[in-house]
C-alpha cells in the first residue's frame, strides 16, 4: 500500500523504475474496476442516506420542502404511530426464537438422513424460493374466517369455535407472526444444515462410545459447533424482521385493522405514499436506518471475527 | 441409503468408511421419518392451497364442492400473466447483468488491484448490504421519479443493480481471495493487460461465484414486492409478483384466479432453485465457511 520505492531493494534501477510503474498502473486499474460499482452505491445508497438526513427535518410532500428543524424529531417522537410501529416490531422479535428453534429441530432430523432425506430436503427448501407476495396470500386463506385454521378447528370438534384472526387487532399481529416464522423455516434450516455438515462426525461417535446421551451431545457438541450459524441465522433474521414483512403486510393486513400490524418499514410506506407526508417518512427511515445499523454492526463483528 | 436395512450394530462399523451417524433402533427411524413426513406436509402446504384453489370456480370456491378449469381459462383475462412474466424477466436479467458487470471487476480489484484506501472503500461498500431500502426509501423515489426514469423499467432496474451490489461485491472479493496471485500476476506479465487478464482469466475462474450471484438475486428480485411496486408506474409494465400483490391487496380479484396467477409467478423461481440449490446454500453461508 506504502507509496515510498525505497523500501524495496532493488540490485539494479531499471527494474526498480518497472516495478513501480507497474505497481502504479495496477493501482490505476484497480481504482477504474472498482468505480462502477462505487458509483452506482454512492449514487443510490450514499447520497439518499445524506438527503433523508436533511429532509428530515424539513416539511416535505416530494416536490417541494421547507426547513423546520429539529422540532420535526421531537413532533414524531410524539406520534402515537410511530411507537405502535416499534412496539409491533419489538413484539415481533418474540417470533425470533421459534424461527432459530424450529429450523434447527428440522435441521438435526435431516442431518439423520434417514431414507429419502434428500428430497425432504428439497421440499423444506421450496417454499423459500416463492414470493413472501404468494406465501402471504396463501396465509391470508389460511387465517381467512373460511380459511384452512377454522376448518382444523371443526375437524378437531370445536365446531362452536370459528377465528378471524386478521380481523381483530389483538390477533392480528400473531398471525403475521406465525406466518413470518413460517417464511423464515427453509433460510434458517439451509443455514444450520450447511453448520451440521461441516461437523466432525468421529466427535460424536466418540462421546457416544463413552456414554453420552443423545441430549447431552446435542447440548456439550452440536450446539456449541453451530454457535456461529446460529449467530448469523439470528441477524439474518432480525433483519429479515424489519425489512422483508412489507410484502407479508401488503398483501395479509395492508398494516391493519387500524395499525395492529403496522411495523416501521410499512408505517414509512404509509406516511409517505398514503398520508404523502415524505418528509416524516423520511424521518422514520432514518430510525430504522439506526436500528439495522446496529444489528449490522454485530454481523460485521461476526463475519470479522472470522477472519 | 443401505444403514437403514442392516441391523444396528455398536462395534462392527470400524472398517468401513464412517456413516455420518450411529444407526439409531428401528423405531426410533420411524419416529424420525414420521417427524419428517408432518414437516413435509406443512412445507408443501402453500403448493397444496394454490393448486387446490387455482382448480375451482368462483361459485365452487365459496360452496367448498367441485373443481374446474375456469379460472386457469379465465386467468389472461384477469391478470395479464404474459405481460407480468415479460415484465419480470426483463427486470431481472438487466439487473442482474449490471450487477454482474459492475460487481466483478471490482470484485476482482479489492482482492488482486488494491488501491490506496481500498480496504475502507470495500468495507463501505459492503456496509451499504444492511441499508433496507425503505430506510432511504423518499429520496431515493423522488430522486428516480426527478430523473424521469420511473416511465419504463429503468428506474426499477437501477435501484435492484445497486441494492444487489454490495452483496456481490462482497462475494466476488471473498472469492478471489482464494484465487493465487501468482495466477494473475502471470497473465499480466504475459502481456494480457488487466482488462485481458479480467476477461480471459478471472471471468472463467469465477463461473461458480457468478452463479451464486445469479441464483441468489434472480429469487430475490423475481420475489420483489416494494422496488416494482414504486418504480415502475405504468401499470401495465408491473413485474408479476406486484401485479399480484395489487390485486390480492385490492381484494376485488376471485380467490382461485390469484392462486393461479400465484403458481404462474412461482413456478421461475422454483424451477431456479431446484436446478441451482447448491449455489444458493453455497452464497447464504458466504463468509462463514469458504
Amino acid at each position: 500500500m506504502s507509496t515510498t520505492v525505497t523500501t524495496t531493494a532493488a540490485p539494479v534501477f531499471a527494474p526498480k523504475v518497472r516495478r513501480m510503474t507497474l505497481k502504479r498502473r495496477r493501482q490505476f486499474a484497480g481504482v477504474v474496476f472498482a468505480l462502477p460499482a462505487i458509483a452506482l452505491v454512492v449514487c443510490f445508497i450514499g447520497i439518499p442516506i445524506g438527503q433523508a438526513v436533511y429532509y428530515s427535518f424539513t416539511q416535505w410532500n416530494g416536490a417541494t420542502s421547507t426547513w423546520i428543524g429539529p422540532s420535526t424529531w421531537t413532533q414524531a417522537f410524539h406520534n402515537t404511530n410511530l411507537w405502535t410501529a416499534l412496539r409491533n416490531n419489538g413484539l415481533l422479535l418474540l417470533t425470533v426464537p421459534f424461527a432459530l428453534a424450529l429450523p434447527l429441530g428440522i435441521a438435526v432430523l435431516l442431518h439423520q438422513r434417514v431414507a429419502g432425506w434428500r428430497i425432504f430436503r428439497s421440499i423444506y427448501f421450496l417454499p423459500t424460493a416463492i414470493s413472501w407476495v404468494v406465501l402471504g396470500l396463501v396465509a391470508e386463506r389460511f387465517f381467512a374466517y373460511q380459511g384452512t385454521l377454522n376448518s382444523i378447528i371443526h375437524a378437531l370438534g370445536f365446531s362452536h369455535v370459528s377465528t378471524n384472526m386478521l380481523g381483530y387487532q389483538s390477533e392480528a399481529l400473531i398471525a403475521l407472526g406465525i406466518t413470518f416464522i413460517f417464511t423464515m423455516i427453509g433460510t434458517n434450516t439451509m443455514l444450520f444444515l450447511t453448520g451440521l455438515a461441516t461437523l466432525d462426525p468421529s466427535l460424536e461417535e466418540a462421546a457416544r462410545i463413552d456414554g453420552a446421551g443423545r441430549w447431552r451431545i446435542f447440548r456439550s457438541i452440536t450446539l456449541p459447533h453451530l454457535s456461529r450459524f446460529v449467530q448469523l441465522a439470528f441477524v439474518m433474521t432480525v433483519i429479515a424482521l424489519f425489512s422483508a414483512l412489507f410484502s407479508l403486510i401488503f398483501v395479509m393486513t395492508g398494516g391493519g385493522p387500524g395499525y395492529a400490524t403496522t411495523t416501521m418499514e410499512f408505517l414509512i410506506y404509509e406516511t409517505g405514499f398514503n398520508q404523502g407526508d415524505f418528509g416524516t417518512a423520511a424521518l422514520y427511515g432514518l430510525i430504522l436506518f439506526v436500528i439495522t445499523g446496529i444489528v449490522g454492526v454485530v454481523q460485521l463483528r461476526l463475519i470479522g471475527s472470522n477472519e | 441409503m443401505t444403514t437403514v436395512l442392516t441391523p444396528p450394530t455398536e462395534s462392527g462399523s470400524h472398517k468401513e468408511p464412517p456413516p455420518l451417524k450411529p444407526p439409531p433402533r428401528r423405531i426410533g427411524r420411524w419416529v424420525l421419518f414420521g417427524a419428517m413426513i408432518v414437516v413435509a406436509v406443512i412445507m408443501l402446504y402453500p403448493f397444496f392451497v394454490m393448486g387446490v384453489t387455482s382448480l375451482k370456480s368462483e361459485s365452487q370456491f365459496l360452496s367448498g364442492g367441485g373443481f374446474s378449469w375456469l379460472s386457469w381459462s379465465s386467468l389472461t383475462s384477469v391478470i395479464p400473466v404474459g405481460q407480468e412474466v415479460l415484465s419480470s424477466t426483463i427486470v431481472c436479467s438487466s439487473s442482474i447483468f449490471i450487477i454482474l458487470c459492475v460487481g466483478l471487476p471490482a470484485g476482482f480489484a479489492f482482492s488482486k488491484l488494491r488501491f490506496r484506501l481500498s480496504t475502507v472503500v470495500f468495507l463501505v461498500i459492503v456496509s451499504a448490504m444492511m441499508v433496507p431500502l425503505q430506510a432511504i426509501l423518499m429520496p431515493e423515489f423522488v430522486n428516480v421519479t426527478k430523473l424521469g426514469l420511473t416511465g419504463g423499467y429503468t428506474g426499477a432496474i437501477l435501484v435492484y443493480a445497486a441494492l444487489g451490489t454490495p452483496f456481490s461485491v462482497f462475494l466476488f472479493t471473498t472469492y478471489f481471495r482464494g484465487v493465487p496471485d501468482e495466477l494473475i500476476e502471470a497473465g499480466i506479465v504475459d502481456g494480457l493487460g488487466y482488462f485481458g487478464a479480467l476477461w480471459r482469466l478471472v471471468l472463467p475462474i469465477a463461473v461458480p461465484a457468478i452463479a451464486t450471484v445469479t441464483v441468489l438475486q434472480f429469487i430475490q428480485i423475481w420475489d420483489d414486492l416494494l422496488v416494482g411496486l414504486l418504480f415502475i408506474q405504468n401499470t401495465s409494465d408491473r413485474p408479476i409478483t406486484v401485479g399480484l400483490a395489487v390485486l390480492a391487496a385490492g381484494r376485488t380479484t376471485s380467490i382461485p384466479e390469484l392462486m393461479a396467477g400465484s403458481i404462474i409467478s412461482a413456478l421461475p423461481a422454483m424451477l431456479v432453485y431446484l436446478g441451482f440449490q447448491r449455489y444458493l446454500v453455497k452464497g447464504l453461508t458466504m463468509g462463514i465457511d469458504r
